[in-house]
């Protein structure tokens, strides 16, 4: 981990999730290694760090192969992302609502719909 | 009197004026005026209860300072119980601040890093979407939110907001969301959460915290409105309010937004209202000290 800016620790987690997600198996930190060194000088290590931080972070799950440790993705892409969002959808429902994330505007109710469609002709049919 | 009065302030300041204030439409007009009202009766709340416990040490210690007490040990078990509760509240409030704080700062770096990894950057070709804090994630719902920093803040736009949005709608939502970020709304709204969650529900009303929540959306509104005019902005509001196309969950949604879409057919500037609210905020603050904390502080001497 040392010596490697975090930014890049970034880079290379989304460059392994990739990986990760077009195979079609779990793969092997070798596996994983060989992908990504095909386009920038990478350490069998720094992919051994990184995943295990992700690990760790609960976005790849590790399982043992014959000797070898294998990792595949929490989920594919999609579910990945519905859970985030799903995630964000709860912070700014109303009632346990934190500061975390500022919303734009959050989802009407119903009688709110009929209300809101009215405020927007009216600014509508202003000059 | 001196400590009955202050706590009688801070009770009145705390749970009694927010319910009625929120319910002041007017206050909408000048939401930057009406949230540094809402600031000083906080503020005014919390020096009020602090100054009711700490006079109440002074005057049980203090033999001239009035309080028909008895001489003698009862004087500093008062004066005892009255420190404590000082502390107490102090404590309470620093703990509170502390704990959703980091709550908060852990939620958004955790959420920020997943966004960094799943969603895409903008387009480069687009240069109205530019800006490298911006991400675009795959989703079926019009989202837009942000998520505050001092670094590496970012600004979060689902799919479904940039195909259901014209490109001066966009724009609206982007200057409202860079409105958050740049002003640090977030701080404002973080103090009111842990000014209602310190404090038992009795005497520190939710009203205050949606109120708030309410204002600095109208704040940023304001902004975007500078940029766009109302209507891009209004039609912005309406398409994300509206949710998914097909999905039809209903939200229990208050009525926010539809305040939010109203106020942007008046585009006067109330200066009257705005000076008295800002004059209100300065005698909610200076009024108590002068009439109360003073001649209490002077009395020390």
């Amino acid at each position: 981990m040392y010596g490697v800016p975090l930014r890049s620790l970034g880079e290379l987690e989304r460059a392994a999730l990739d990986v990760l997600w077009a195979a079609t198996e779990p793969l092997s930190v070798r596996d994983i290694h060989t992908a990504l060194a095909l386009d920038r000088d990478l350490a069998y290590t720094t992919v051994m760090t990184v995943l295990d931080r992700m690990a760790k972070k609960d976005l790849v799950t590790r399982s043992r192969e014959g000797r070898a440790f294998v990792y595949r993705a929490a989920g594919t892409r999609a579910a990945m992302t519905a859970d985030l969002m799903r995630d964000a959808l709860a912070e700014f429902s109303v009632d346990d609502r934190g500061t975390a994330l500022v919303a734009f505007v959050t989802e009407a109710g119903e009688e709110e719909r009929e209300a809101l469609r009215r405020a927007l002709a009216a600014l509508e049919d202003q000059p | 009197m001196t400590p009955v009065v202050l706590a009688l302030l801070a009770v009145l300041l705390s749970g009694a004026v927010p319910p009625g204030l929120a319910r002041v439409g007017v206050l909408h007009r000048a939401p930057r005026a009406a949230l540094v009202l809402w600031q000083a009766i906080a503020l005014a709340a919390v020096l009020a209860a602090l100054g009711a416990s700490l006079s109440l040490v002074t005057s049980a210690l203090n033999p001239g300072a009035g309080l028909s007490l008895h001489p003698g040990p009862w004087r500093s078990v008062v004066a005892t119980i009255a420190l404590a509760v000082t502390a107490l509240v102090i404590g309470r409030l620093l703990l509170t601040a502390h704990l959703v704080g980091t709550r908060t700062r852990t939620r958004r770096r955790q959420h920020r890093d997943l966004v960094d990894l799943l969603a895409s950057r903008a387009d480069p070709d687009t240069p109205e979407l530019g800006g490298s804090d911006l991400r675009i994630i795959e989703h079926g719902a019009p989202l837009a939110y942000c998520l505050p920093a001092v670094r590496r803040h970012r600004l979060v736009l689902s799919e479904a907001a940039l195909d259901l949005l014209a490109p001066d709608e966009l724009e609206a939502v982007l200057a409202h969301e860079r409105a958050h970020l740049r002003a640090r709304h977030d701080l404002v709204l973080e103090a009111f959460t842990v000014l209602h969650q310190a404090f038992p529900a009795v005497v520190s009303s939710s009203a205050a915290l949606e109120q708030v929540r309410l204002l600095v959306e109208m704040l940023a509104d304001d902004d975007a409105r500078r940029r766009t005019g109302a209507k891009p902005l209004g039609r912005a509001l309406a398409t994300v309010a509206a949710g998914p196309e097909q999905l039809g969950a209903l939200a229990a949604g208050g009525f926010a937004v539809v305040a939010r879409v109203e106020r942007l057919r008046d585009d006067r500037s109330h200066r009257v209202l705005a000076a008295t609210l800002y004059a209100g905020a300065a005698a909610v603050l200076a009024v108590p000290t002068v009439l109360v904390a003073l001649p209490w502080l002077l009395s020390l001497w």
